[in-house]
């Protein structure tokens, strides 16, 4: 398109000069030709100017497209720029003015990982009940042995300081600590006796 | 490409005096003929400057745009005229 309208408009500027400079006007012929090529080259020069002028208002559609376009983008992005930031910002409102909520949030939280770490570990008050039972079974199985060696001994005859004594490593004279061995001896031997 | 357009339709003025200057050489009548019609132009041509904010009006146009073709016209007429009478 280009091509011919560059060919269009060299032909029409040589039409137009080329037959005025280089014919003569006083031979009819010549005369005639000039006419003609005059003519030609109006013709020329009209078909160059509207394939130019249809060119150029092409060119135009284009030019307001492309603006439209970028004017769209541009548009796109600032609204999405501008949702995305009233998001945010009411986000950050709910955040800052519903504590309510939020605390109700925090506690589930808490909860859940209450949950999980009961889940995954003894639970700190049982613990101690755990350790006191093992303790008292501790001490429980201790007496019962204590038990069985005193009527182990009693069947051998022994008597009850010689007992005391081998059990406790306790003499008489021993104090308030040979006392609480033969209280503890008296109940032990009482236990036995009522069951 | 405005400018090519633009440029197209001066030359293709410029070549339609050159024409008018080529029909009035032919005879004596056509001389008279040319002439009227150049008495014609010029006279719608005085008027045009004279009534130049009517006639925006009536072909829609700016009066920048009516002058800037009155003076292209006249232009052309000078140039088209000038180049068959020196050629």
């Amino acid at each position: 398109m280009h091509l011919k309208l560059f060919v269009l408009s060299a032909s029409s500027v040589a039409l137009w000069i080329a037959p005025l400079a280089a014919l003569d006007k006083t031979l009819d012929i010549h005369k005639a030709l000039q006419g003609v090529s005059l003519g030609a080259a109006i013709a020329c020069a009209v078909t160059a100017g509207n394939i130019a002028r249809k060119q150029a208002e092409q060119d135009e559609i284009e030019e307001i497209k492309t603006r439209a376009i970028k004017a769209d983008i541009v548009d796109e992005i600032s609204t999405s720029a501008y949702v995305s930031q009233t998001q945010r910002q009411q986000e950050a409102e709910q955040i800052l003015n519903g504590e309510g909520e939020c605390s109700e949030d925090v506690q589930r939280l808490e909860r859940a990982l209450a949950l999980k770490y009961n889940e995954d570990e003894p639970n700190c008050s049982e613990h101690p009940k755990q350790l006191a039972e093992s303790e008292q079974n501790g001490t429980s199985n201790e007496d019962v042995q204590r038990a069985e060696r005193i009527l182990e001994l009693r069947t051998k005859g022994w008597g009850k300081l010689k007992i005391i004594l081998e059990i406790w490593g306790l003499t008489r004279g021993g104090g308030s600590k040979y006392k609480a061995a033969e209280a503890e001896y008296h109940r032990v031997i009482d236990g036995v006796e009522n069951a | 490409m405005r400018a090519m357009y633009l440029a197209n339709y001066f030359v293709a003025g410029c070549v339609a005096f050159s024409l008018l200057g080529w029909v009035a050489s032919l005879h004596p009548i056509a001389l008279r003929g040319v002439l009227c019609l150049l008495g014609a132009i010029a006279i719608a041509w005085g008027l045009s400057w004279l009534l130049d904010f009517s006639l925006s009006k009536l072909l829609k146009i700016s009066v920048a745009d009516l002058q800037a073709l009155l003076i292209g016209g006249f232009a052309m007429l000078l140039i088209g005229l000038g180049v068959f009478l020196c050629t």
